[in-house]
């Protein structure tokens, strides 16, 4: 809300700079968001009047107007503006004036003909961001008079934004009355008195309202005999500083009220009421009205409609109809003042996708009481400004009064709350300043009566955050009050942190995703999942409609992305939650991990420039998983092989802890990654995270370090080349003794030498016995029996080392 | 004999051996002076017949000429088997980019809830967790906010089917966390939120928030400013202050905007701070007596307060980062920055 600062000082005196004036309102709740001058700025420019036109001989959309801005000669300017007539009165910057939007006026042919001088537009006074055409001054200005004398004195603008609670301070009156609080001076009141004639209202109109609950109030006053014409400059100057045009004086006099009391008003023109009436009603079904911006608009019997004897007149509380209106031709107003149901107009605007400056207050609450204080403010401006005659009393039709409410306060308690400790006495004269009557005042109980226009204030906390929030900058400084509390357990909260730690650790960035994405690309990993997603229910944009119930396909498309941007490798983990329905369709969540590896990932140094074959990858993914598993400490994980809708076919395993899946590794489909010009190959990872790091600061068995050497036989074994390393170790095992400490693979050989569909598997075994310094005779032995069973059972030849 | 004698020898010695041409006559030069029937053993022999008050000093020079002529030659040995191989192999090029396994990293939003809640966590405070999905009930009606509250608008709050929807605020943790437990509480709750706002460069449909709860006996709004001024310090510097504007939120009362020092500049006016010297941080207050009502505590007996901060905005002042879309987009060349 702008407030232009010489509007405000009318009702309330304060000794301060804007800047210290926003900083108080600031730390007291009604957020200063901007600080800016209007005007000014104008020097040298003067009100000029257009004596001539005449057709630019080259271009057909400008013109040549001749100037009269009340020095000797008449200069000829260009001007390309639509709305320069002859006779009309407009800002006149002549040669030599520098404006505002920094343009210095100099001498200057235009198109080829010379302008000396330029009309002006309101955005190159600095006045507005309007260039639609000329800024139009009144006639009775003469031409040479000073546009700052036109404009008044420069006006500063607050900016300030108010927060749901406090709808008083919607207005200036409301805002001057917190900055009374602040200043210690005292709220003026703006005049409300209003001179009636002798014929009373009820002989002119009669008001209806069938529904008391959404219009807990209606007033009516009737005025007769009105001249519609301009508002004074004072006050079209401060509705525009306050950002509302001005139209007419009657219209600007409910807007100026409005502004002032935040009262939100409305002026029909009583001749165009049929029945000359009101009725506050619902809407009969296929009702419609066209408002005042030219809509045509559907009403819903939930709504409510200010209408005359036959039909809707205004969306009450949100726009008038477009044949309500105040013309030029109008003579006899009724004047609304109302009150209305916060959630029935809210419902309303919302439906009808339109918001108006009345609708806005009445959403957040308009104290009725307000309504008929308000009413005769205004009636009393239209009586002096537009020299009309107001028929006696007022029409008010309403349920119960609201009456000033009954709240407690207990010193001890405030200070309790906030850590300070006034007196009573202190505390009270804080409440006095913001209008609350204190009833009585002992050191234990503080009473206080509260105006209805404080709606917020019906509990003692809400008294606290009153005293409070004029005293923030005085909070003591206390002791930290740090302390442990004896059954909190944030070992869940380490034990994923210990999990990224740990992928981090091996060399993996972190990326993290949106949690809705596209049905598409779900589907695309994964088609059979469809039927268990979560949808939104209203989502935003088109590729944010499901929540994912994988990390996978964001990953793989963070990949596509990297590589559509030359950055060919990648070594990426996401951590995050995947929502599915559970088999009764309700939602659940789980924390997931993925990893995705692309490029020589698993390599340093020149050998990263080597092709990346689907083994490199392969063993790469499976053996950061491997890792990550003994990292995390698990000690029952296991895989085998399982295909996934996404994965190459044999290319796929499935991740088991303590035997029950819980993720998925492997190589991506071709035809997937292609969607993103992937064609190397993908190493993807995806699993729980909570048996994962189920493990971690878990107690385990140490072993001490070997007290006796080890010895080493190597042998090389000639096989089929379908024989599997894991068929190796399952027979070396068993025909393996006890003191076989491990057995390590260190190189794979396929050469035209050793024949064809062979190769060569070489093993290293390593034999330790924990009570003695093993013999070579004893190894030669131990490695003997393992090769036996080896020739025996793959089959294979082999060569020892 | 005497001491200068010594010194002279020491120098000589020391000045042969780093001359030596080869191993051999390095090797021929050890043991001219240190070896078995070498110089120096000759010297020790010598010792005896220095008169008493000269020995110690004496003993100490052959000492010093010992490990210096050991070190010596132990020295020149490595350099001359080093040209050696060099000679065979060609010398390392130690110009060469160096070579290290990959350098893994967490995300920039990561890194700063891991540096929050560790500040939190010596402070006494425990990491609590809560669903995305929530329900009205904890996101809205437990934190006091009524039915016909603006933020509860369609168009802010994602919906899910069945009248769930996604938490706008990390805050929906706050009532489910107390319903477990009796008093104290001393709470974060890092995790992702939702607001249905257009993506811009300041705003992100999905974003993060750490909470803050902590609940006891008396806890004033002064102990709030007070752990926020320790957290302040911690995170942005020692010279950074906190200040409290009074603000709304439904769930507190008062309730305040916390707004820090700019670390920056230090509160003169920066290009950071908008030239302010301040920087938004957080929402915090008291917690409301009708949030205490609903998950049963007694308002009389117990006090609290919560805070809430935005992670993306903070990273985005710590780190400066322009756009909050950067932070999603997943560039891997933007992230190992961090
Ligand atoms: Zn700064």
């Amino acid at each position: 809300m702008k407030i232009p600062l010489s509007w405000l000082r009318e009702y309330v005196d304060f000794d301060d700079t804007p800047e210290g004036l926003a900083d108080k309102l600031t730390f007291a709740g009604v957020e200063v968001e901007g600080l800016a001058t209007v005007g000014g700025g104008v020097e040298g420019v003067v009100v000029g009047e257009v004596t001539a036109i005449e057709k630019h001989p080259n271009a057909d959309k400008l013109v040549l107007c001749r100037v009269n801005h009340g020095a000797a000669g008449e200069p000829w300017v260009v001007c390309g503006a639509p709305n320069a007539v002859v006779g009309g009165k407009y800002p006149f910057a002549p040669l030599g004036v520098v404006l505002p939007c920094g343009i210095t006026i100099e001498k200057r042919k235009v198109r080829g003909t010379a302008s000396e001088g330029m009309l002006c537009a309101e955005d190159e006074l600095g006045i507005s961001d309007d260039h639609t055409g000329l800024m139009e001054l009144d006639a009775r200005w003469a031409p040479g008079t000073a546009l700052a004398e036109v404009m008044g004195p420069p006006e500063t603008v607050l900016d300030v934004e108010i927060t749901p609670d406090r709808p008083d301070c919607l207005c200036l009156v409301g805002l001057a009355r917190e900055v009374a609080a602040l200043y210690g001076t005292r709220l003026k009141m703006p005049a409300n008195d209003a001179a009636e004639s002798a014929t009373p209202v009820e002989t002119a109109t009669s008001v209806k309202v069938e529904d008391l609950v959404d219009c807990p109030r209606y007033t009516a006053r009737i005025l007769r005999d009105v001249k519609v014409g301009p508002s004074p400059d004072w006050m079209k100057r401060r509705l525009e500083a306050a950002g509302i045009r001005a139209i007419n004086n009657i219209v600007d006099i409910t807007n100026y009220v409005m502004l002032e009391t935040g009262q939100p008003l409305h002026a029909f023109d009583q001749k165009l009421l049929e029945g000359g009436r009101i009725v506050v009603r619902h809407p009969a079904p296929g009702e419609k009205i066209v408002t005042l911006d030219g809509v045509d608009r559907e009403l819903t019997p939930e709504m409510l409609v200010i209408a005359d004897a036959a039909k809707p007149m205004a969306v009450a509380g949100v726009m008038g109809g477009e044949f309500s209106g105040i013309g030029d031709d109008t003579t006899e107003v009724l004047l609304e003042s109302a009150s209305f149901r916060p959630v029935a107009i809210r419902d309303t605007s919302k439906k009808l996708e339109l918001m108006s400056e009345s609708a806005y207050r009445f959403i957040r609450g308009v104290d009725p009481e307000l309504a008929e204080m308000a009413s005769r403010r205004a009636a009393g401006l239209m009586v002096e400004l537009a020299s009309a005659k107001l028929l006696a009393g007022v029409v008010d039709v309403r349920g119960e009064p609201r009456k000033p409410w009954t709240v407690t306060c207990r010193p001890r308690r405030l200070a309790t709350l906030l850590g300070m400790a006034p007196t009573a006495e202190e505390i009270a004269k804080i409440f006095e300043s913001l209008e609350l009557k204190v009833l009585s005042c002992t050191p234990e109980l503080i009473e206080v009566e509260v105006p209805t226009f404080r709606g917020d204030l019906t509990r003692e906390a809400d008294l606290i955050e009153e005293y409070a929030r004029l005293h923030l900058k005085n909070l003591p400084p206390v002791r930290s009050k740090a302390t442990v509390v004896p059954d909190a357990d944030d070992k869940p909260a380490q034990a994923q942190q210990r999990l990224r730690e740990v992928l981090a650790g091996l060399g993996l960035q972190q990326i993290m995703n949106y949690s809705f994405l596209d049905r598409d690309l779900l589907d695309l990993f994964n088609r059979e999942g469809a039927a268990g997603r979560v949808e939104l229910a209203n989502p935003l944009t088109a590729d944010h409609t499901v929540l994912r119930d994988s990390l996978l396909p964001q990953m793989v498309e963070t990949i596509g992305l990297n590589v559509s941007r030359q950055v060919a490798q990648a070594a990426l983990f996401e951590t995050g939650r995947i929502f599915r329905l559970d088999g009764e369709g309700h939602p659940i969540e789980c924390d997931q991990v993925a990893v995705g590896l692309l490029g020589p990932v698993g390599r340093t140094g020149m050998d990263r420039f080597g092709p990346v074959g689907e083994e490199d990858m392969f063993l790469w993914i499976k053996g950061l998983w491997e890792q990550l598993a003994t990292a995390l400490k698990l000690r029952d994980a296991s895989l085998r092989p399982a295909d996934r809708p996404w994965s190459q076919p044999g290319r796929g395993m499935e991740v088991a802890v303590a035997g029950v899946a819980v993720g998925w590794l492997g190589l991506l489909r071709p035809d997937i990654a292609k969607e993103w010009r992937i064609h190397e190959p993908l190493g993807l990872f995806e699993a729980a995270v909570q048996p994962l790091v189920k493990d971690v600061g878990a107690m385990q068995e140490l072993t001490p370090p070997p007290s006796y050497p080890s010895i080493r036989r190597d042998a090389a074994l000639i096989v089929d080349g379908s024989v599997r390393h894991e068929q190796v170790l399952e027979i070396a095992r068993r025909a393996a003794p006890p003191e076989l400490e491990k057995i390590e693979l260190f190189d794979i050989y396929q050469g035209k030498n050793l024949g064809d569909g062979r190769k060569s598997l070489a093993y290293a075994f390593t034999y330790r016995s924990p009570t003695g310094t093993l013999t070579d005779e004893a190894a030669n032995e131990f490695q003997g029996r393992i090769n036996a069973a080896l020739k025996e059972q793959l089959p294979a030849e082999i060569r020892e080392g | 004999m005497n001491l200068q004698d010594i010194e002279n020898g020491t120098a000589r010695a020391l000045a042969e051996l780093a001359a030596a041409e080869d191993l051999k006559a390095l090797e021929a030069l050890r043991v001219r002076y240190i070896g078995r029937n070498g110089l120096l053993p000759k010297l020790m022999q010598g010792l005896k017949d220095v008169p008493a008050a000269d020995k110690p000093a004496m003993g100490q020079a052959l000492n010093r000429f010992k490990t210096a002529v050991t070190d010596a030659v132990a020295g020149r040995k490595a350099a001359l088997e080093a040209a050696a191989r060099d000679a065979r192999t060609g010398s390392l090029d130690i110009s060469l980019p160096g070579r290290w396994a990959r350098q893994g990293r967490l995300h920039p939003i990561q890194q700063l809830i891991d540096r929050t809640t560790d500040i939190f966590r010596r402070m006494g405070f425990t990491v609590a967790n809560g669903p995305d999905i929530e329900t009205e009930y904890y996101n809205f009606d437990a934190l006091n906010t009524p039915p016909d509250h603006v933020s509860r608008d369609l168009a802010d709050t994602f919906y899910l089917p069945g009248g769930l929807l996604l938490r706008t605020q990390t805050s929906a943790v706050q009532a489910r966390y107390m319903e477990t437990r009796q008093p104290p509480v001393r709470i974060v709750c890092p995790g992702r939120c939702y607001r249905r706002d257009t993506t811009d460069a300041t705003h992100s449909a999905n974003f993060h928030q750490i909470e803050g709860l902590y609940v006891d006996e008396a806890v004033s709004l002064a102990d709030l400013k007070s752990d926020l001024d320790h957290f302040a310090r911690e995170l942005m510097g020692p010279g950074v202050r906190t200040r409290f504007r009074t603000h709304f939120f439904p769930f507190t009362e008062p309730s305040v905007e916390v707004d820090f020092s700019c670390h920056m500049c230090g509160g003169g006016g920066c290009r950071v701070c908008k030239q302010s010297g301040w920087i938004e941080i957080m929402g915090a207050g008291m917690v409301d007596p009708n949030v205490f009502a609903q998950v049963g505590y007694d308002p009389e007996a117990v006090t609290g307060y919560a805070f809430g901060m935005g992670i993306e905005r903070l990273a985005m002042i710590l780190f400066g980062i322009d756009d909050i879309r950067r932070l999603y987009e997943n560039d891997g060349r933007y992230l190992a920055q961090f």
